[in-house]
């Protein structure tokens, strides 16, 4: 990949990027599906039930017959909403979680864009999904979904300070934004690994990206129980469906960067255990990071507002300036 | 923070605990004996007494009674006896007060049917529908304990 980034864009370079990239958004696309399978049925083991089971063998056709069901739905717009606005929160929402899936590395040489600002593109790209949520309430003209979408406003901006912040430290470690070199600093067995140096940075991280995908303790702008699933509850179909698909493939991204800003890509535990390739490494942590946050939400209650607001700036954010401002004085002791 | 560890370690371990699904409709659903299901119709032992169809709270239950073709016995028996299933609330007040026991409840449930005609429950249907027969509270079995039904 490195070698075709590098020559002269022809037919045939055009060719393998279009290629590569739709092998890349089918494999998202069958995450997501399956993230959601194995989410239901984490769930339910954790609540002493089954999950889906009925729904082809073991009910791995679930979420096929559900995204079957929202698409073949009747699109109902209600009639006091901002047309325009309504049709537009959803794609603005899903895009930017499409969009920063070409920074990330996937092993040395399967990489797609080899970006020396990969981690602010992606910090910037992530803060526009915010504004799809925020219009998705106000064009509802419905006071439940404008309450959810301004406190998901809240909720996603507060907490996007802290998890830029957090990462700072480990850009420093590092000595760049290029997702590859970052990678490559962490080489050697797990105690090189971000996430043991910079423990206050990989808890804040940790913190804040559950904040930002609206997950469970967190999930109070969707608050299926409170507010009446917050700022879509207007959405039916195909639309609800577009949210949700952001959503998930914003989880497939956290779960990418947590593993290779802080758990070492793809490189193994252990020196030793190098004969294993490195996508395995890989996928093993990614599924962990998933696991994580599945199992967050099934243990976990949900904050209130204001718990959530004292959190994210009176600790998570301290917390993270503490951590930039004590890794730059290590490094400066031990230059 | 401590709470929360525990909590995390509690849903991990539930992960590996034996499931409280019912495996219902694959296993049969066993309901406790004096669940209310549809009725049980004995016409040997009715006397055409219309006390259930008169404490039906939704009169559900249309009853018409003959003249004991037997010429040396006085009262009727029963003629037609039908319960209309569609408005039944299955509150066991019949049974309650028939003297007779000659209907008693039941424990079977799934009714469901695709079709309003079958709802109508007439006599023959009733008294065919002898399985899982109330067992407690019930004179008409006979005494010295239950029989258990052949199911």
């Amino acid at each position: 990949m490195e070698n075709l980034l590098n020559e002269q864009l022809s037919w045939w370079n055009f060719g393998v990027f279009s290629f590569w990239a739709v092998v890349l958004l089918v494999i998202v696309l069958g995450y997501v599906t399956y993230a959601i399978y194995f989410e239901r049925k984490i769930l339910g083991w954790m609540q002493l039930r089954h999950g889906p089971t009925r729904t082809g063998p073991l009910g791995l056709l679930q979420t096929v017959a559900d995204v079957t069901k929202l698409l073949i739905k009747e699109d109902t717009i209600p009639r006091k909403a901002e047309q325009t606005l309504f049709k537009l929160a959803p794609i603005i929402m899903f895009i930017p979680s499409f969009v920063v899936l070409a920074t990330i590395p996937y092993t040395s040489s399967w990489f797609f864009a080899d970006l020396n600002v990969g981690m602010l593109y992606y910090a910037a790209l992530s803060g526009i999904s915010t504004i799809g949520v925020v219009l998705g309430g106000w064009a509802s003209n419905n006071k439940y979904a404008l309450l959810g979408g301004m406190r998901s406003a809240a909720q996603m901006i507060s907490y996007e300070v802290p998890h830029v912040i957090s990462v700072t430290g480990v850009i420093m470690v590092s000595g760049s934004l290029n997702m590859r070199t970052i990678v490559a600093a962490q080489e050697g067995a797990f105690w090189h690994w971000n996430f043991l140096p910079q423990i206050v940075g990989f808890i804040v991280f940790i913190i804040a990206a559950v904040s930002e995908l609206n997950r469970t303790p967190f999930d109070l702008p969707e608050a299926e129980s409170e507010l009446v699933a917050g700022y879509h509850v207007e959405y039916s179909g195909f639309r609800f469906a577009f949210y949700m698909l952001g959503e998930y493939v914003y989880t497939f991204a956290i779960a990418c960067l947590t593993t290779v800003l802080f758990l070492g890509g793809w490189h193994a535990p252990l020196p030793f255990l190098d004969f294993i390739p490195g996508i395995i490494w890989y996928l093993l942590k990614f599924t962990l990071v998933v696991f994580f946050l599945i199992w967050l939400r099934g243990t976990l209650p949900r904050v209130r507002i204001d718990q959530l607001m004292s959190l994210g700036w009176k600790v998570l954010l301290p917390l993270s300036l503490v951590n930039v401002i004590i890794t730059a004085v290590v490094i400066e002791l031990t230059k | 923070m401590k709470g929360i560890m525990k909590g995390l370690g509690f849903t991990f371990k539930n992960m590996t605990r034996k499931k409280i699904t019912y495996a219902y409709p694959d296993v049969p659903l066993i309901m406790p004996d004096r669940f209310r299901g549809i009725q049980h119709f004995d016409p040997e032992k009715c006397i055409v007494c219309n006390a259930c169809a008169r404490v039906c709270p939704t009169d559900c239950i249309t009853l018409t009674g003959k003249a004991n073709p037997d010429p040396e016995k006085k009262g009727k028996v029963i003629d037609t006896y039908d319960i209309n299933f569609e408005i039944c609330i299955l509150c066991d007040l019949c049974t309650e007060v028939c003297p007779t026991e000659a209907i008693v409840m039941t424990n079977n449930f799934e009714l469901a049917t695709y079709s309003r005609d079958e709802l109508f429950k007439n006599l023959n249907w009733l008294n065919d529908n002898n399985q899982h027969i109330r067992q407690e509270n019930n004179s008409a079995m006979p005494k010295g304990g239950a029989k258990k039904d052949a199911e």
